[in-house]
This record gives C-alpha cells, structure tokens and sequence, in this order.
C-alpha cells in the first residue's frame, strides 16, 4: 500500500515536472534602438517600451513595438518619422515572431549565443528574416542582446528625393532587454 | 482496498493532467503576441501631427512646440493684388513683415513673441495644451493668452481710416485669449473651432465695444504626405449698426477669411496664403480686418516656419 502511493505520487510529482519545464520569460520595457548615419546627418532614436516573450521549452520568441514610442533627440523628426516615413497610425507596430535555432535550455544559467529565425513586420510589410544574439540566462532572467540591419526600401518605406543624402540606405538596429520568469 | 487505491490513482492521474494543462505546453507564436498585446496596450495611443505647425494660417492652433525646441516664425503678407501691376506689382512691392519665436518648456506648453510692423505691435503669447486626442479621448484643447503692444506715435491714423490717440501707455495694451479645440478625423482631415475674447483698452470710437467675442473655424486637408490645403475663418461678433449710427460711416471692418497651402520640407514648413487680412496678432486679424473679399482686397502673403532643437542629444547631429 505504502509502496504503491510512492510510485504514484511519484508519477504525479514526475508529470508536474514535465509540465513546469514550460517557462515563460517577458519584459515590457526592453530597450531597441536604430542608428542611420549619413554625411550629412545622423538619426538616433530608442523605444524603451519594447514588449517580447519567449518561451524557453519551445524556444519560441515575441517581439513587438510601438512605432509611437521611438524617442528622437528632435522631435520635429519624430512627428515626420511617425507621420510620412512609417505612418504609425496605419501600421501602428513593429513585430518580430520566431524560434531560436539553437537547441539550448535557456533555463540553466549560461550564456548562449543564438540566432532567432521567423519573421518582421515594419510599415505592414512583412519579411523573414534571421536575427543573431545572444542571451545571458541566470535562470531566472534572460538578457538579450542583439544586432540587425534594416533597409527602409526592403519595407517600402519611402524616402523622397530630397532627403535621400540625410537617411542611410542600411539602419543598424540594436536592442538589449531583460526578460524576467512569469 | 484495490478500488481506494484505484480511485486515487485516478484523482492523483487526473491532478496531474490537469496540473500539465494549467501550464501551456505548446505555445503558438500568435499566442505569444497576443498576451504582448494584453501586456502593452494599456496606455492610450495620443494622436500626433493634427496640424503641421502651431500655426494655421494667421491664428493659432492646438499644437504646441516640443519641450526645448525653438520655433523661427517669417511672416510676410504682401500689398492687395488688386493695387496694380505699375503701381505696385500686384502688391509685391510692400509688405507687412511679422518675425515671431516660440518655445516649448514643456512638450504641452510654450511661450511666444513677435513683432509686427503693422501699427509697429509687440505681441506676447502663452500656449497650453491641457487635454489631447487620444484612442480614449475625442480632441485635443488647446488654451492660449495673449497680450499685444502698439508702439506707434500717438495721433497716426488706422487702416480703418481712424485717427488713434493715445494718452498713456496702458492705452496701448490689447490682450486675447483662446480656447482651440480640434480633432484629426483620419489622416489627412483635421478641424479647429477657436472661441475668442478679445480686449482693447482703447478702441477708435465710443461706438466700438472695448470686448469682442469672435468665433473661428479652420481646418486641414492632406492631399499628400508634404502638402496639405488649409482654410481659417473667424467671425466676430462686433456691432456694426451701432458704429454706422453714432459715426454715419460703414463699419470698416470684415470677418477675416484665409485660404491656403502648407508645404513641408524636413525642419521647415511654408505656409502660403491668400486672406483679407494683412494682421498677424489676433487683435488686428479678428477684430480690425479692413479687407474684403469681394472688392478684392487679398493678400497674398506667406509664414516660413524653422524648428531648432535644443535638447542635449540633437547637438553637433545636423551636420
């Protein structure tokens, strides 16, 4: 009898275990920045309220911006950026879905360097595309850094004529998030 | 005693099942989006760009200037087109010139100067932007005051034909104040109605009521992504009957109505115009328009608008 509850609550306790192995990781408030340098012109801006999930048995990842939330130093170029370059109140986001190639258990502290596969979407448009990072897991938090380049012209982001000198054709794209155990 | 055991067999199977479903196991990629929406969309999306400056055409709109940013206002509004072609060129051979800065101490409120070289008029202006537009709320309140100086020589006569004289300075001081209310209703349509008080301390003629009410409508529309059609209309609600008894003379003064295009180019907007209006503070162009448009009195004129940034990170980034 007591021999028979063991084994079961073993069985009990090993599905539960199974079952917890799914682990979420999340943030609100990631960091992602784009950099255009030109000659004639440099254009920074951040989004600091950059949303992702990434659920570490499926190594499946979530990444989605406001448009509205980038911060330009000149705002005037923000209000353009917003009204006629990305028309933020047409295509509100900037969404990145994919899935870690790499087979790593993001559970277990370490630092993985990983390339997510899936894809974009910026100005309605969607691409795939392949994203490399890495990710520092401390077992309850994940840092993500990571690294991509963007052309406006891929997303049919148009740019006229006249400012063509001041916009880089390639936009590096970097961001840093802290991902947190749900 | 097998059928006890069996049983919690089941309950402990079945609280472990439950138990794996409680947590997802597969988690779709869409799912993962959908609980970012959930998690992101608590703050309302505040509708930006209702107008392309914090002007419309001669008076104001509900946008104010981003915190430590300078705006560089040219205004010119050139002589009658109807004053002849040797006579003065259609008009463009004068013009009554308005230089104006303003600026933004926070991104809702700013405050504002000028100069006007009609009847030589320093006008000083505060601009607050008190509720926005937003996917929670339908328009953006704008409220603004203003405070104008006439430093002409006591004794000169008025466009309205008027002599004006002066016996202090306090005489001089007119002062306004505004409440502009606006809504985007898509992309390309914004509109603006503008209640509006104004105050003379001296005006012309015993006849001319120091308050005035005047209501204005204006409005947007887009045509493309750097061009956009405007229209500004004030009404105000001056007694002219009252002026025509006491005085026998016609009132000399119009509703303002102005007409439009704005251009934008990168740090700079062009706002072209024709209007019946050659004031560009609110005390001349709401309450003393001696223009009408049907005896031709227009003027064309234009307003160049130059932002400058002074916020930390935007130095040394216009190269």
């Amino acid at each position: 009898m007591k021999l028979k509850t063991g084994i079961l609550t073993v069985i009990f306790v090993l599905q539960f275990g199974i079952g917890k192995a799914q682990t979420l990781f999340g943030t609100t408030s990631g960091e992602v920045s784009f950099y255009s340098d030109t000659p004639l012109e440099t254009i920074e801006a951040t989004n600091k309220k950059t949303g992702s999930i990434i659920n570490s048995s499926t190594r499946e990842i979530a990444v989605q911006m406001k448009i509205t939330d980038f911060v330009f130093p000149n705002r005037l170029m923000q209000e353009h950026f917003n009204e006629n370059y990305l028309e933020s109140e047409k295509y509100p986001n900037a969404i990145f879905k994919g899935k870690i190639k790499e087979t790593v258990d993001l559970t277990a502290p370490g630092t993985y360097p990983v390339s997510a596969e899936g894809s974009m979407t910026i100005h309605g448009v969607n691409q795939p595309v392949t994203v490399k990072g890495t990710i520092v897991s401390s077992g309850s938090d994940l840092k993500l850094n990571f690294k991509f380049q963007v052309k406006p012209e891929e997303y049919k982001v148009e740019i006229p004529s006249l400012v063509i000198t001041k916009i880089a054709e390639v936009i590096d794209v970097s961001g840093t998030m802290t991902l947190t155990k749900r | 005693m097998t059928r006890m055991i069996r049983k919690s067999l089941l309950i402990l199977w079945l609280s472990g099942m439950i138990s794996m479903g409680s947590v997802p196991q597969a988690m779709a990629q869409d799912d993962l989006l959908q609980m970012l929406e959930q998690e992101q969309s608590k703050e309302p999306i505040y509708t930006i760009a209702t107008f392309k400056a914090s002007r419309l055409i001669n008076g104001q709109t509900i946008e104010t200037v981003s915190k430590n940013h300078l705006n560089f206002w040219i205004s010119h509004r050139f002589g009658a087109v109807n004053s002849g072609f040797l006579a003065n060129f259609f008009g463009l051979d004068e013009a009554k010139i308005r230089l104006g800065l303003e600026y933004g101490l926070t991104d809702n409120w700013l405050i504002g100067a000028g100069r006007s070289s009609l009847e030589k008029t320093y006008d000083f202006y505060t601009k607050y932007k008190v509720l926005r537009q937003s996917n929670k709320f339908p328009v953006t309140i704008t409220g603004v005051g203003g405070w104008a100086i006439n430093t002409m020589e006591t004794g000169y006569v008025m466009e309205s034909g008027s002599e004006m004289r002066f016996n202090d300075n306090l005489e001089r001081y007119s002062y306004w104040g505004q409440v502009l209310i606006a809504r985007k209703f898509n992309e390309n349509l914004s509109l603006q109605i503008m209640p509006t008080y104004l105050h003379y301390n001296k005006v012309e003629d015993p006849s001319i009521a120091n308050d005035l009410l005047a209501l204005g409508i204006g409005g947007r529309y887009k045509l493309t992504k750097r061009f956009t059609l405007s229209g500004e209309y004030y009404h105000s609600f001056a007694d002219p009957g009252g002026y025509e008894a006491s005085t026998g003379k016609a009132y000399p003064y119009h509703d303002a109505i102005s007409i439009g295009v704005d251009i934008e180019t990168g740090g700079h907007v062009f706002q072209l115009h024709f209007t019946n209006s050659r004031g560009m503070v609110e005390k001349h162009f709401i309450g003393q328009t001696v223009g009408a448009w049907e005896k031709g009195d227009i003027f064309y004129g234009f307003n160049i608008a130059r932002t400058f940034s002074f916020d930390k990170g935007a130095k040394n980034k216009d190269k």
